[in-house]
């Protein structure tokens, strides 16, 4: 990697990271986040020890890509969200619209209000891909 | 009455297991392809996220449900979920690759218990314009694992040349549903000729 492309690849990293940290911060209910690449790189993440940020990123990029084509092949129009309702908690799945398509996933608990995660992620997403836009095109 | 097979395409990102399914599929794919963050080559730039989905009808109205598989060991949890159920796989080796024996025997690790059933095929991709390791030395390389497969070179844009490989696939299910004298043979070989 040449140091132009490393020098992006790490301020989007940051950029990423900052992002992570805000919604963590401001939704305890949030207890993980991850933003990687849309074929499974991790790009910067917060989750407990116990868990592979490496290893959740590929599965998310999977999942995401599987419910595009289920969105395809149902005939609904582009996938915008994805929410896995599980016994203890919920997981949030979207993409991260920027000149490098970005994935975020959020982890919740089961305590969660729904609408309010949803929402706290979905702003992420939005501020996140101003940030990245902003930083690609230089401004 | 009619009878579906599920058959896993399988090797390292780029070999053509997509265009392996997508010239025998009787539509066009599903796939999950994204934008790949690693160079593959010019004229290729996304890569399998999750699975590829194809199906061919055989006469008689079975069934072949074809799936691929990503190719980077990342995404080996998609392996073992495809995997689930599967009679058979294709294994394709990319001989452009710098060490395609050490792939091989890999991927032949990774899918074993499929592979030990002898329930495997093997085609090397890309000979033409990469000799060498040829056959005999994925021959040796499967031998020495204690493994006996049916190992081909192949060129998967071809449509003939994909069916051969599932072809031998169902001979090779065949003879190992027979070894296992199992009280009936699954298949007849007859009805999985294809059209």
């Amino acid at each position: 990697m040449n140091s132009v492309v490393k020098y992006e690849a790490d301020t989007e990293k940051s950029i990423c990271a900052e992002h992570i940290e805000k919604l963590l911060k401001d939704s305890t209910d949030i207890y993980g986040a991850i933003v990687a690449s849309v074929d499974g790189f991790e790009i910067a993440s917060q989750v407990r020890d116990d868990m592979s940020s490496r290893k959740l990123s590929a599965i998310s990029s999977s999942l995401l890509a599987l419910a595009v084509a289920v969105c395809s092949e149902g005939g609904v129009g582009e996938c915008r969200d994805m929410v896995i309702d599980a016994s203890e908690g919920r997981v949030f799945l979207m993409d991260i619209p920027s000149r490098k398509k970005l994935l975020l996933m959020v982890l919740c608990g089961n305590v969660a209000m729904l609408g309010k995660v949803f929402w706290s992620a979905r702003n992420a997403r939005e501020s996140m891909s101003k940030d990245l836009e902003a930083h690609h095109t230089g401004g | 009455m009619a009878k579906e097979y599920k058959l896993i395409f399988t090797g390292t990102m780029g070999v053509g297991k997509t265009t392996a399914i997508s010239v025998i599929s009787e539509f066009v794919p599903v796939r999950t392809e994204v934008a790949s963050s690693e160079k593959l080559s010019d004229d290729k730039t996304t890569t399998t996220a999750a699975m590829d989905y194809g199906e061919v009808m055989l006469p008689g109205g079975d069934v072949l449900r074809l799936y691929g598989t990503p190719g980077q060991s990342r995404f080996d949890f998609m392996w073992k979920i495809l995997s689930a159920g599967a009679l058979g796989v294709v294994l394709l080796v990319d001989n452009r690759r710098p060490d395609p024996v050490a792939d091989f025997r890999d991927y032949l690790q990774a899918f074993r218990d499929i592979v030990e059933g002898s329930k495997a095929v093997v085609g090397i991709c890309r000979q033409d314009s990469h000799p060498l390791p040829d056959v005999e030395a994925f021959c040796v390389a499967a031998d020495e694992m204690g493994l006996d497969v049916p190992i081909i070179a192949v060129d998967v844009r071809s449509r003939d040349d994909v069916l051969l490989l599932v072809d031998i696939l169902f001979h090779e299910i065949e003879a190992a549903e027979c070894d296992s004298s199992s009280e009936t043979v699954v298949m007849n070989t007859t009805s999985m000729r294809f059209a």
